[in-house]
């Protein structure tokens, strides 16, 4: 199977769930205690625990990496993330049940001057819907293959 | 949408810095847990060599997700727009992490009037990150809707 523009490369659903919002909190040195302690939150005004900013980033439990690689025709040993962008609908909070649909929106070859291999740059968009219908989060993401 | 205010912003202000690590291969370790990112090139050293590395490197949405985190600490997350950053070099094992970011000036977002921001992490002299970010914030001159040429 290969993978053109347009096309899906997956789809993800999962609960934001209280454990994961703490790991990752932790592992991004959050110290907002709304990401730790259902009482500050509260008082802040979210419904529940609210996540971190890039927490959406845990779907990676649920994709699978190495079948995106093969899909796209991607040496693992050669990519790298060139970039990320985030925009922002509405805070995630625990409980929230989202879906992500990952598109390939464009995939092109850039550089190669001055005697380099061209790199192979893929964008990757994914919109996480809640259970409502709404996006709540759109993750996007530059995928670089180095050349040979 | 929550209590807490929109923070009250001026162009130039800046957001506390915060300093990170020494990254060491269990930060590594414990975001490719919460995350799930298993590449090899972030805890398997020969694979990393096999890749041109001479150490493990820490994955770009680690370093992406601390300075996330910093920013929203300082504007509250339910404030946050837009954030978009650039890798422009590996964060290897060892690394102490720079935050740094200050406020550039206002934007339109959907019509409703935003603070722009300019973020890096560097290490050392070098920036590894440079992010731009839009949050969601008052002018703190007391109008509540900045002039778009504030900052020009």
């Amino acid at each position: 199977m290969s993978l053109v523009v347009g096309d899906v490369v997956d789809e993800v659903a999962f609960t934001v769930e209280e454990g994961k919002v703490g790991e990752f909190a932790r592992a991004t040195a959050a110290l907002d205690p709304v990401h730790s302690d259902s009482e500050a939150a509260a008082t802040a005004g979210f419904t529940a625990l609210a996540a971190t900013p890039t927490h959406v980033v845990v779907s990676g439990h649920h994709r699978d990496q190495r079948a995106m690689v093969a899909h796209l025709g991607l040496a693992l040993e050669r990519v790298m993330v060139g970039g990320v962008r985030w925009r922002y609908h509405r805070p995630l909070v625990v409980g929230d049940r989202l879906r992500g649909t990952r598109r390939l929106v464009a995939d092109e070859q850039v550089g190669g001057r001055s005697g380099r291999p061209p790199m192979r740059r893929l964008t990757l968009e994914t919109a996480f819907v809640d259970a409502e219908g709404a996006t709540a989060v759109e993750w996007q993401e530059t995928v670089l293959e180095r050349g040979r | 949408m929550t209590s807490r205010r929109a923070r009250a912003v001026s162009v130039g202000d800046s957001i506390p810095e915060r300093e990170l690590g020494p990254i060491s291969q269990t930060d590594i370790v414990r975001f490719a847990g919460a995350g799930g990112d298993f590449n090899p090139l972030h805890h398997d050293a020969a694979f990393a060599e096999k890749a041109g590395f001479d150490t493990v490197i820490a994955m770009g949405q680690m370093q992406a997700g601390m300075l996330a985190s910093w920013l929203t600490d300082w504007c509250g997350v339910e404030y946050l727009r837009e954030l978009e950053v650039r890798f422009l070099a590996p964060v290897r094992l060892g690394a102490l992490l720079r935050l740094t970011g200050a406020v550039t000036g206002w934007a339109d977002l959907d019509g409703t009037p935003v603070a722009e921001l300019e973020l890096r992490a560097s290490v050392g002299s070098a920036d590894v990150v440079r992010g731009v970010a839009r949050i969601a914030a008052v002018s703190a001159n007391g109008r509540s809707a900045p002039s778009p040429d504030d900052g020009r």
